[in-house]
């Protein structure tokens, strides 16, 4: 009797959590790197049928390469989702300048004041600003969507030439 | 010859730093770490929701409105209804809803059922989500609302409030709901809307007092909600002194004589102004009312013996 009750409350326990999981997929671009859910590794992309509770989740993604993404999602309750991550890749690129005594600045928090410098850049936009006897001369915005070298020339936009 | 390897193998060497050296001048140094700038993911995420079946059976109690207008509300937002149907009143209403737009925990979802026509009261029917899938509800009887008339108890020669009125809704004789004016001698009385074209539904006031109680017949056929102030007693042209009758079937005679005409016959309660008086007989007039609004004075006799003098200071039934 007993255990034909506890066998019961099993049943019902393992039908509410059936009914309320939520049917996952998850596609990557790249391919083939590996999802964290909630700090647990869950596979390699494509990932199929995998299974989630409605509420917070939170979804890390590293691939050498590209920046690492950190997604948080409150999942609705629901038949299915399904989730496409675009990694942002990460470029090497040259910096070079025939001025003399600049520092330069990238996003407000990057230094370096050498007149040749290689930099591994996430695509998309940074900010430049360059300064001189600490005061600051030059202020512009790159945009990185490939391996690129730049030449800076004071005051003046950037050149480019690919790697 | 082996100082000679040796010698070679040592200019190979330092061929090989100079080499490794002048090309990492030329190439540059690489900057420490990885420049992000904090761009957002691009992230698609693709719900697919389920439906949620909503099942209401439905019954009709005496009469079927034209259309019903169903308005599905969730989660207590009794505002903007998740979706609005009309249709020719059905066994069953019958709607699908997408999942997530039902409140799952609570009873705080609830369908209104507005019936096309004005005889019916709106209903409610609460009810709780669930993720997907069906739900069928009890079923809900419908109804023509109810009948109800209100107004208030007055006397009709002073138009003085007159509280504490018996009033009752009959139907032929029989007796559907009675209640009483209150102190100040408003009325509210309510029955059944099933009563809405009954032929022979009236109201009566006044049946605990010793004057004769007022009757109307009633329709409902066009309004659901009825005012009708009562006025009791005589009016102020029924000059003192007063009589009423003592008892039913009191005969209302053109002459003193028996066997005089008889003009009417009284019920009891009935208000007689008299003008003159002999040993047997009282001459007077009494106020008659015709199609239940213009009233008209007939003169006659009644015997002295069926009537009694009305106070209207004590006009209630002991």
């Amino acid at each position: 009797m007993l255990n034909h009750i506890k066998y019961n409350l099993i049943f019902l326990l393992f039908l509410s959590v059936s009914i309320a999981q939520i049917k996952l997929d998850i596609n990557t671009i790249p391919t083939e790197v590996d999802i964290y859910l909630d700090d647990i590794n869950i596979g390699t992309s494509p990932i199929r049928n995998e299974r989630i509770i409605p509420g917070l989740h939170i979804f890390e993604i590293k691939k050498k390469g590209f920046a690492p993404l950190k997604y948080e999602l409150i999942v609705n309750p629901s038949q299915a989702v399904e989730i496409d991550f675009f990694l942002n890749p990460v470029h090497k690129c040259k910096f070079k300048t025939k001025e003399k005594g600049l520092i330069f600045e990238l996003n407000g928090e990057h230094y370096w004041d050498v007149r040749l410098i290689r930099l591994d850049l996430e695509s998309g936009d940074h900010l430049l600003r360059v300064f001189k006897t600490g005061s600051l001369v030059d202020e512009q915005t790159i945009r990185i969507d490939k391996p690129e070298t730049f030449n800076y020339i004071l005051k003046e936009p950037l050149t480019k030439n690919d790697i | 010859m082996q100082s000679f390897f040796q010698h070679f193998r040592m200019v190979l060497i330092s061929t090989g730093f100079f080499l490794i050296f002048s090309c990492a001048q030329f190439r540059g140094p690489m900057y420490p770490e990885i420049i992000y700038n904090n761009k957002q993911p691009l992230v698609s995420v693709t719900y697919e929701y389920g439906e949620v079946q909503i099942i209401l059976p439905l019954k009709y109690d005496s009469a079927i409105p034209d259309n019903i207008l169903f308005k599905v509300y969730a989660k207590a937002d009794t505002m903007n209804p998740i979706i609005s149907i009309l249709q020719e009143a059905p066994n069953e209403f019958r709607t699908t809803i997408p999942q997530g737009a039902l409140d799952i925990n609570n009873s705080t979802n609830f369908i209104k059922i507005i019936p096309q026509n004005e005889n019916f009261d709106p209903i409610s029917v609460r009810f709780k989500g669930i993720g997907f899938g069906r739900i069928v509800l009890p079923s809900k009887v419908i109804r023509i609302g109810q009948l109800i008339v209100s107004g208030k108890t007055y006397l009709k020669d002073s138009k003085e409030t007159l509280s504490r009125v018996k009033i009752s809704l009959q139907n032929f004789d029989n007796v559907i709901h009675s209640t009483y004016s209150n102190d100040s001698g408003f009325f509210q009385i309510a029955i059944p809307g099933e009563y809405q074209f009954a032929e022979h539904l009236r109201i009566v006031a006044g049946e605990n007092l010793i004057l004769k109680p007022y009757s109307k017949k009633l329709n409902f056929n066009n309004y659901r909600k009825l005012k009708i102030d009562i006025p009791i007693g005589p009016t102020k042209q029924m000059k003192g002194p007063l009589y009423i009758t003592n008892k039913n079937n009191v005969q209302f005679r053109e002459g003193p004589d028996i066997g005089s005409k008889i003009l009417f016959l009284l019920n009891q309660g009935e208000v007689i102004s008299v003008d003159r008086v002999t040993p047997g007989a009282y001459y007077g007039y009494i106020e008659v009312e015709i199609e239940g609004e213009k009233i008209v004075v007939m003169n006659g006799w009644v015997d002295r013996s069926d009537l009694r003098e009305l106070n209207m200071n004590f006009i209630k039934n002991n």
